[in-house]
């Protein structure tokens, strides 16, 4: 924002009002402080309207019939304007199209698919992470720092360096130890099962939950796990009936931003189940993908069906912001 | 590690509670350092599993020819990772060799030399992610400075901003497909007429591919960047503001001398992790142009596996050095503040 300012300034300074009122701005806090205001406004729409635009544009697709979209005439003349411009509007409101969407293919055995690995990586990765998130942040032992810095790592790799052993086990192939070449045991088949997904996803976003869950259970001061030993809780029952229930927002940050993070996911989504289909397991990835790959001119399905996918995750953020916020500054700053 | 082995001193004690009170017992004698090693042991078990072992394994792989299992094939050395630098693996890899119009598939790259579609690759997803993170963080300062002030409707701003953060990859992908196919997009024309992007079969046009992409990328994540911004700029003493208004300096001196300085350390470890995360594009390349109009080094990896599990698994490897590098340097940061 404080670049654009700059500019505006600059670019008014020919011409003779416009230098009278940059003059104006330069030596009058009242005129300066309109001018940031003007600006600030001009910036918050800005950025609502651009983050905001593809939406609505899922909406007029969705909404209006496929053979008007393939005409694709979107320019409305407005009044005032001596030209049309390119604004695009409902052409008509078929809301047919979102009962198309589950009719076609079933959409909905995607979503729910997508429902079920989403809140079982959650389970397990709360699980764990609590685990570690009590170990990072209220024990002191060598070799903590190290071993956060190892988890940190693991997470930052890409998936496609995890992608062919992984995708080689799931396949039903032995796992051999690297280098050595020992055989260690047959893999069950895993691909197009929830197991296939379930474990890289839990790898994936394990690291996340890991840091938040640190940094809330290291908050919880030590007096009230310790009058939870002296009662005669063991130190697992202080964990989970003593820190965790006190660090409730800690626990619902991590879970939603795992959610979110797995409902979200592609490259394991799209790769894991092989056929896309829904009695594969495949997820949401795989029901949009169909509209693409089957129905390549059905545009206001694909519409349709992205904001059925989409509005899950709309209603989360519009619910859990605070969280999501706190979640990923802490995750990411460690703050 | 059941719920059962917290509740060793209830009401419940029956015959199966022996081994769970001997288990507790055990447990509660350990020392801090074995307890804490013996909590962290599904994180060892999840992560050596799913991450380290097939990270080696990937290496082991890519020193082996072409065939599926390791044990069976021929032990190559190197020669997958020279076959991708010189170009002699192009016949197995997605892609065209003239990628970008004036880029050429041979000669030196700012390391190493490279050539052949491998050097496609790497310039499509170099070029991606500078591209991406450089606009992200410059609108992310935006948002977050937006974002930053007291004004009524802040709450429902924050939620458009955080949004397209939290679209799923593949609905993200089919927004901007649908905005920029010509058969739909109302734009595309538009921007054809700028020369921004090609009119027709625009996603089977590298250059405009990579476009689109980047601009959706951009609209997706600048988000992540506006929060750690923020974040970062919340935590600036208030105090600061206050004395440089006493001291007479205008609302840029302040930006200049105080909110950029004192913000700068947050920004850069949100772009080294924006660079980290830009350099794994996969997802949105495959649900709109396709991996073999824009193949990223991650699209590499996933085209060429199910043929050659050797080359892809030295594309894997090269992917993971690349990343390994920005690693490094985020590691380095956190040791240095005393991790």
């Amino acid at each position: 924002m404080a670049g654009n300012e700059h500019d505006h300034e600059k670019t008014t300074i020919e011409g003779g009002p416009l230098e009278r009122w940059t003059r104006g701005v330069i030596t009058e806090p009242e005129k300066r402080n309109r001018l940031y205001r003007a600006l600030f406004y001009v910036a918050t729409g800005f950025f609502l309207v651009t983050t905001l635009f593809p939406f609505y544009w899922l909406l007029v697709l969705a909404v209006t019939p496929n053979s008007q979209i393939l005409q694709g005439d979107w320019e409305i003349s407005i009044g005032v304007l001596p030209f049309d411009i390119p604004l695009p509007t409902p052409q008509e409101f078929n809301v047919y199209a979102f009962v198309e969407v589950f009719q076609e293919i079933p959409f909905h055995l995607y979503v729910f698919n997508s429902f079920v690995l989403a809140t079982v990586t959650t389970i397990i990765v709360l699980m764990i992470a609590s685990l570690a998130g009590y170990v990072f942040g209220r024990l002191e032992f060598p070799g903590r720092g190290p071993l956060m810095l190892a988890v940190l790592m693991i997470s930052y790799f890409p998936p496609a360096a995890f992608l062919i052993p992984l995708f080689d086990a799931f396949l039903g192939n032995a796992v051999v130890v690297p280098f050595l070449g020992i055989e260690l045991f047959e893999a069950p088949r895993l691909v197009n099962t929830p197991g296939s997904m379930i474990m890289p996803f839990s790898a994936l976003f394990l690291p996340l939950a890991i840091f938040i869950l640190t940094t809330f259970y290291a908050q919880i001061p030590d007096g009230l796990e310790d009058a939870a030993r002296v009662e005669g809780t063991t130190r697992l029952g202080a964990l989970f009936r003593v820190i965790m229930p006190l660090s409730a927002p800690g626990v619902a940050t991590a879970a939603v931003l795992t959610f979110i993070a797995v409902y979200n996911e592609y490259f394991f989504s799209s790769i894991m189940a092989l056929g896309n289909e829904p009695h594969q397991w495949s997820p949401l990835v795989g029901g949009i993908l169909s509209y693409q790959d089957q129905y390549t001119t059905e545009f206001n399905l694909m519409a349709a069906a992205s904001i059925v996918g989409v509005i899950p995750v709309v209603i989360i953020v519009v619910v859990a912001q605070e969280k999501i916020v706190s979640g990923l500054t802490a995750g990411a700053l460690k703050e | 590690m059941s719920t059962e082995e917290q509740l060793p001193g209830q009401v419940t004690r029956s015959e199966r509670s022996g081994p769970v009170v001997t288990a507790t017992r055990w447990m509660e004698n350990l020392g801090e350092t074995g307890f804490a090693y013996l909590l962290l042991t599904p994180v060892f078990l999840l992560l050596g599993t799913i991450a380290l072992y097939p990270l080696l394994r990937t290496f082991e792989m890519s020193l082996y020819q072409n065939i599926l299992a390791a044990t069976e094939s021929e032990f190559v050395g190197l020669e997958n990772y020279v076959a991708l630098f010189t170009g002699g693996a192009d016949t197995a890899l997605p892609g065209t060799t003239t990628f970008l119009p004036g880029l050429e598939t041979s000669g030196s790259f700012p390391f190493v030399h490279v050539e052949g579609l491998l050097r496609s690759a790497l310039v499509v997803t170099l070029i991606f992610t500078l591209v991406s993170v450089f606009f992200e963080t410059i609108i992310g300062f935006g948002q977050a400075l937006v974002l930053d002030q007291e004004f009524r409707g802040r709450r429902l701003v924050r939620v458009a901003v955080i949004i397209p953060w939290a679209v799923p990859i593949v609905i993200q992908g089919m927004m901007f497909y649908l905005m920029f196919n010509p058969q739909t997009g109302f734009l595309t024309e538009y921007l054809a007429n700028l020369g921004l992007v090609a009119g027709t079969n625009t996603f089977n046009d590298p250059l405009s591919s990579l476009v689109i992409i980047t601009i959706a990328d951009i609209w997706k994540t600048s988000a992540f960047m506006a929060l750690l911004i923020l974040a970062g700029l919340q935590s600036i003493d208030r105090n600061l503001y206050e004395v440089a208004r006493v001291a007479g300096a205008s609302r840029w001196q302040q930006f200049k001398l105080i909110t950029f300085p004192l913000v700068l350390p947050t920004l850069g470890i949100a772009i080294l992790f924006r660079t980290i995360d830009a350099m794994r594009v996969y997802g949105l390349i495959d649900a709109t142009a396709g991996c073999t109009t824009v193949p990223s080094l991650s699209c590499m990896v996933v085209e060429t596996f199910n043929q050659s599990r050797g080359l892809a698994s030295a594309i894997a490897f090269v992917t993971a050095g690349l990343i390994g590098i920005a690693v490094s340097i985020v590691i380095y940061q956190q040791y240095k503040e005393g991790f």
